[in-house]
């Protein structure tokens, strides 16, 4: 009977503006906005760091109803996804009382009540006596939304922590559905700064993380343990995830020369650039030399045609060459744990979108088919624009290392590379310039768009302007021709009595 | 979704609430200390036990009742929902049942008196949906009216529901012990009902006569701060006088 299509959209009331302010509040570039759901990445992960990312409300907007970042995907026309995982008994036709018609009724009546006085917090026992529902599926709708900061919520976000507690000690039923919401929908944990945030319980992960691909879900092993997971999943899902010891350890310039001095001699022969720098494993040294800025990086090759076969090559080597990953669930799916760049590139991928990726990967490619290392960069620079998040900048940044080792792994001799060095150092150079060009003309454009939009009001008031006019016009001839009336009627007023005057004279002298 | 039966067959069916959801109406009514608790609302008897315990503590922290409330708020839920259970595996007599249901309440300042017929056979009815058409078609603002309506509705509704449960195993018995006399029984304790299903019968039109159109109206009523302070006076000595 209850089926998953979201209902007829109820318009909201027109009165209560319920749009939210986005977290940093700068001029929305046409690059940016696309990357305006990546930005937050520490906000979205956890309610609980919520006070530090979004900023207190202005005192002044009163009409405005301030939600959490996470809880952007919810609307009052409809029923988002999320809301079906989350209260998956509305929607799965079990009891008849329960179906998506009456959730949206519960929860619409819910947030206007809550919206007719915002600034004071509504308990459950208020919205329960005005909703003819039963009350158990008016708490669980309440719980959902309050947990999501739709309703109750301020800035200075004072009952989270006490929500997650009071859940853990709860069966794991009922427990996994709200701390499960918020943070399965929040994106992997950012590996650049190096620390694993536990889905549930909102710790440091150190020792050792468990990830579940299922549902996008991270924990503690504490966690993993005690079972606080959602209902859905089983032990089985989760995979384990070691947190290796090299992202807490610095790398010393010294190490950092002699890597880039291995890599220029032994190239894709990673045991030997290990030898060399000495201390640290291979994986260690591969990982650090992605991180590592552009230009440093550049070791160059004189055949770029050969480097896209070289890419497609190396991607079938890989392929056949995964050993163990086959059984392990991955964050991502082109996560090969026997090639630790191919694994650091799809998970930055997973990471920044597969839009992002994928137009970094083509620039990527379509540059290093181009001639001169040059080209290759100022391409690159002008992609990314004004805001150039880190994200995409090491993707890139890797995909060009990639693809430059395993062409570079084609050429033997030194003198090329040496020659190719020394281009790479003039190129370097120009592309200042045009870095600075590229900023002027984003600027140019984000004010022409402010212009245009200010010319839009302009001629809009131009238009009222000419409206009220005509208008105005139109009432003075009303006032003109009642004018005119008034002076008839009083004519024929005084027309009238004379006659009648006239009469009455005459018919007394007659 | 229960197929509807024939109207005129008096098979006996499964009891449950004769609306399209099996909620049970569940009235509180604690006195602790000082403070008296009155509440209404329904419950679903489908969802686990536990939420007893949950709801009560709930209502007792929002409305900043004293703690022994919440114990007397569960204990109150459960023993209103054991005695619903006792009925359930009972069978109880659809007829042909059209029984008038009278609201006659009174929620914070608005007072609301009707009358009209509902079709017990029907199992797709659903008093929250009337309620809210009632309110809506009234012009009620008090968002508190549309649950206290659909709530007497679903009183009234249980209440007829045990009725006939007991009709049904009286007239069991009766079919056990006398045969004949089966029919007499049960038109004696569902008189009411049948006297309408052969009101309605000899018409020619379902149209009801004028004089019968006030009966049938519903009548909502505003009240002052004054008038309600005199009624709930007035409601509390009856309740002493009662008590003593």
């Amino acid at each position: 009977m209850a089926s998953l299509e979201p209902p007829a959209a109820v318009t909201p009331p027109s009165s209560k503006p319920n749009l939210l302010p986005l977290p940093s509040p700068t001029i929305i570039t046409p690059s940016a906005a696309a990357l305006a759901a990546v930005a937050p990445t520490t906000s979205s992960s956890s309610p609980a760091t919520l006070s530090v990312a979004t900023p207190l409300p202005t005192p002044s907007d009163a009409e405005l109803v301030h939600i959490p970042s996470y809880s952007r995907w919810f609307s009052l026309d409809g029923i988002s996804e999320c809301e079906i995982r989350c209260l998956p008994e509305f929607f799965d036709s079990r009891s008849p009382s329960r179906n998506p018609r009456a959730y949206k009724y519960i929860r619409d009546s819910i947030i206007k009540q809550f919206r007719r006085n915002p600034s004071s917090k509504i308990t459950f026992t208020e919205v329960r006596k005005t909703l003819a529902a039963d009350v158990i599926s008016i708490r669980r709708v309440f719980d959902f939304l309050d947990a999501w900061g739709l309703i109750n919520y301020s800035p200075a976000a004072l009952s989270k922590p006490l929500k997650w507690e009071e859940k853990d000690s709860k069966t794991s039923q009922h427990a996994a559905d709200s701390p499960a919401g918020p943070s399965s929908d929040s994106t992997p944990p950012v590996r650049e700064t190096t620390k694993w945030l536990c889905g549930s319980c909102k710790s440091v992960c150190s020792i050792a993380c468990f990830a579940s691909d299922k549902c996008d879900l991270t924990l503690c092993a504490r966690c993993f343990v005690r079972g606080n997971y959602r209902v859905g999943l089983s032990s089985s899902d989760f995979r384990r995830v070691e947190i290796s010891d090299e992202m807490k350890t610095d790398w010393t310039e010294k190490e950092t020369m002699q890597l880039l001095e291995a890599v220029m001699h032994y190239g894709d022969d990673w045991k030997k650039v290990a030898q060399h720098v000495g201390g640290r494993s291979e994986k260690d040294c591969i990982t650090h030399f992605i991180k590592l800025p552009m230009g440093e990086k550049l070791a160059g090759s004189a055949e770029f045609g050969s480097g896209i076969n070289k890419l497609n090559q190396m991607k079938d080597d890989n392929s056949s060459n995964s050993s163990s990953s086959g059984k392990r669930l991955c964050l991502s799916p082109l996560a090969d744990a026997s090639n630790p760049i191919m694994a650091q590139a799809a998970f930055l991928s997973a990471l920044a979108g597969t839009a992002v990726a994928e137009a970094a990967a083509q620039a990527a490619v379509t540059a290093v088919s181009k001639v001169g290392h040059g080209e290759a960069n100022a391409h690159f620079r002008s992609l990314h624009g004004v805001q150039g998040l880190q994200i995409t900048r090491a993707l890139r940044r890797q995909v060009m290392s990639y693809v430059f080792l395993y062409s570079d792994a084609s050429i033997t001799s030194n003198g090329s590379n040496k020659l190719k060095s020394s281009e790479e150092a003039r190129s370097g150079v120009n592309t200042m310039p045009e870095e600075k060009v590229n900023v002027e003309e984003e600027l140019r454009t984000v004010a022409m768009v402010q212009m245009k939009h200010i010319q839009e009001k302009i001629i809009h008031f131009e238009e009222i302007d000419s409206q009220i006019d005509k208008e105005w016009k139109q009432m003075e001839q009303m006032r003109d021709i009642l004018f005119y009336d008034q002076l008839n009627l009083l004519k024929h007023e005084r027309s009238i009595r004379k006659t009648g005057q006239q009469a009455a004279e005459g018919t007394r002298a007659g | 979704m229960k197929p509807l039966p024939s109207t005129s067959s008096k098979t006996p069916v499964k009891f449950r609430m004769p609306t399209s959801e099996n909620l049970v109406p569940i009235r509180l009514d604690i006195e602790v200390g000082g403070q008296r608790f009155k509440d209404a609302f329904t419950w679903n008897i489908s969802d686990p036990d536990s939420e007893v315990s949950v709801f009560a503590k709930r209502t007792q922290k929002d409305l900043k009742l004293p703690l022994a409330f919440a114990t007397q708020i569960a204990q109150s839920i459960q023993t209103q929902q054991t005695e619903f259970r006792s009925y359930k595996g009972q069978e109880m007599l659809t007829g042909e049942k059209i029984v008038p249901i009278k609201l006659d309440l009174r929620v914070n300042r608005t007072l609301i008196k009707d009358q009209f017929l509902w079709d017990l056979n029907n199992f797709d009815s659903d008093p929250e949906e009337f309620s809210k058409t009632f309110c809506n078609d009234l012009g009620i603002e008090d968002p508190e009216v549309g649950p206290a309506v659909a709530f007497a509705i679903r009183e009234q509704l249980y209440e007829i529901a045990i009725q006939s449960v007991a009709t049904a195993r009286e007239s069991r018995n009766a079919k056990k012990g006398r045969r004949g006399e089966y029919s007499s029984i049960s038109s004696r304790s569902t008189g009411a009902a049948l006297d309408l299903m052969k009101l309605f019968s000899n018409r020619y039109s379902g149209v009801r006569k004028r004089k019968e159109w006030d009966v049938f109206e519903p009548m909502v009523d505003m009240l002052s701060n004054e008038e309600v302070a005199a009624l709930e006076s007035m409601v509390e000595k009856w309740r002493d006088l009662e008590e003593a």
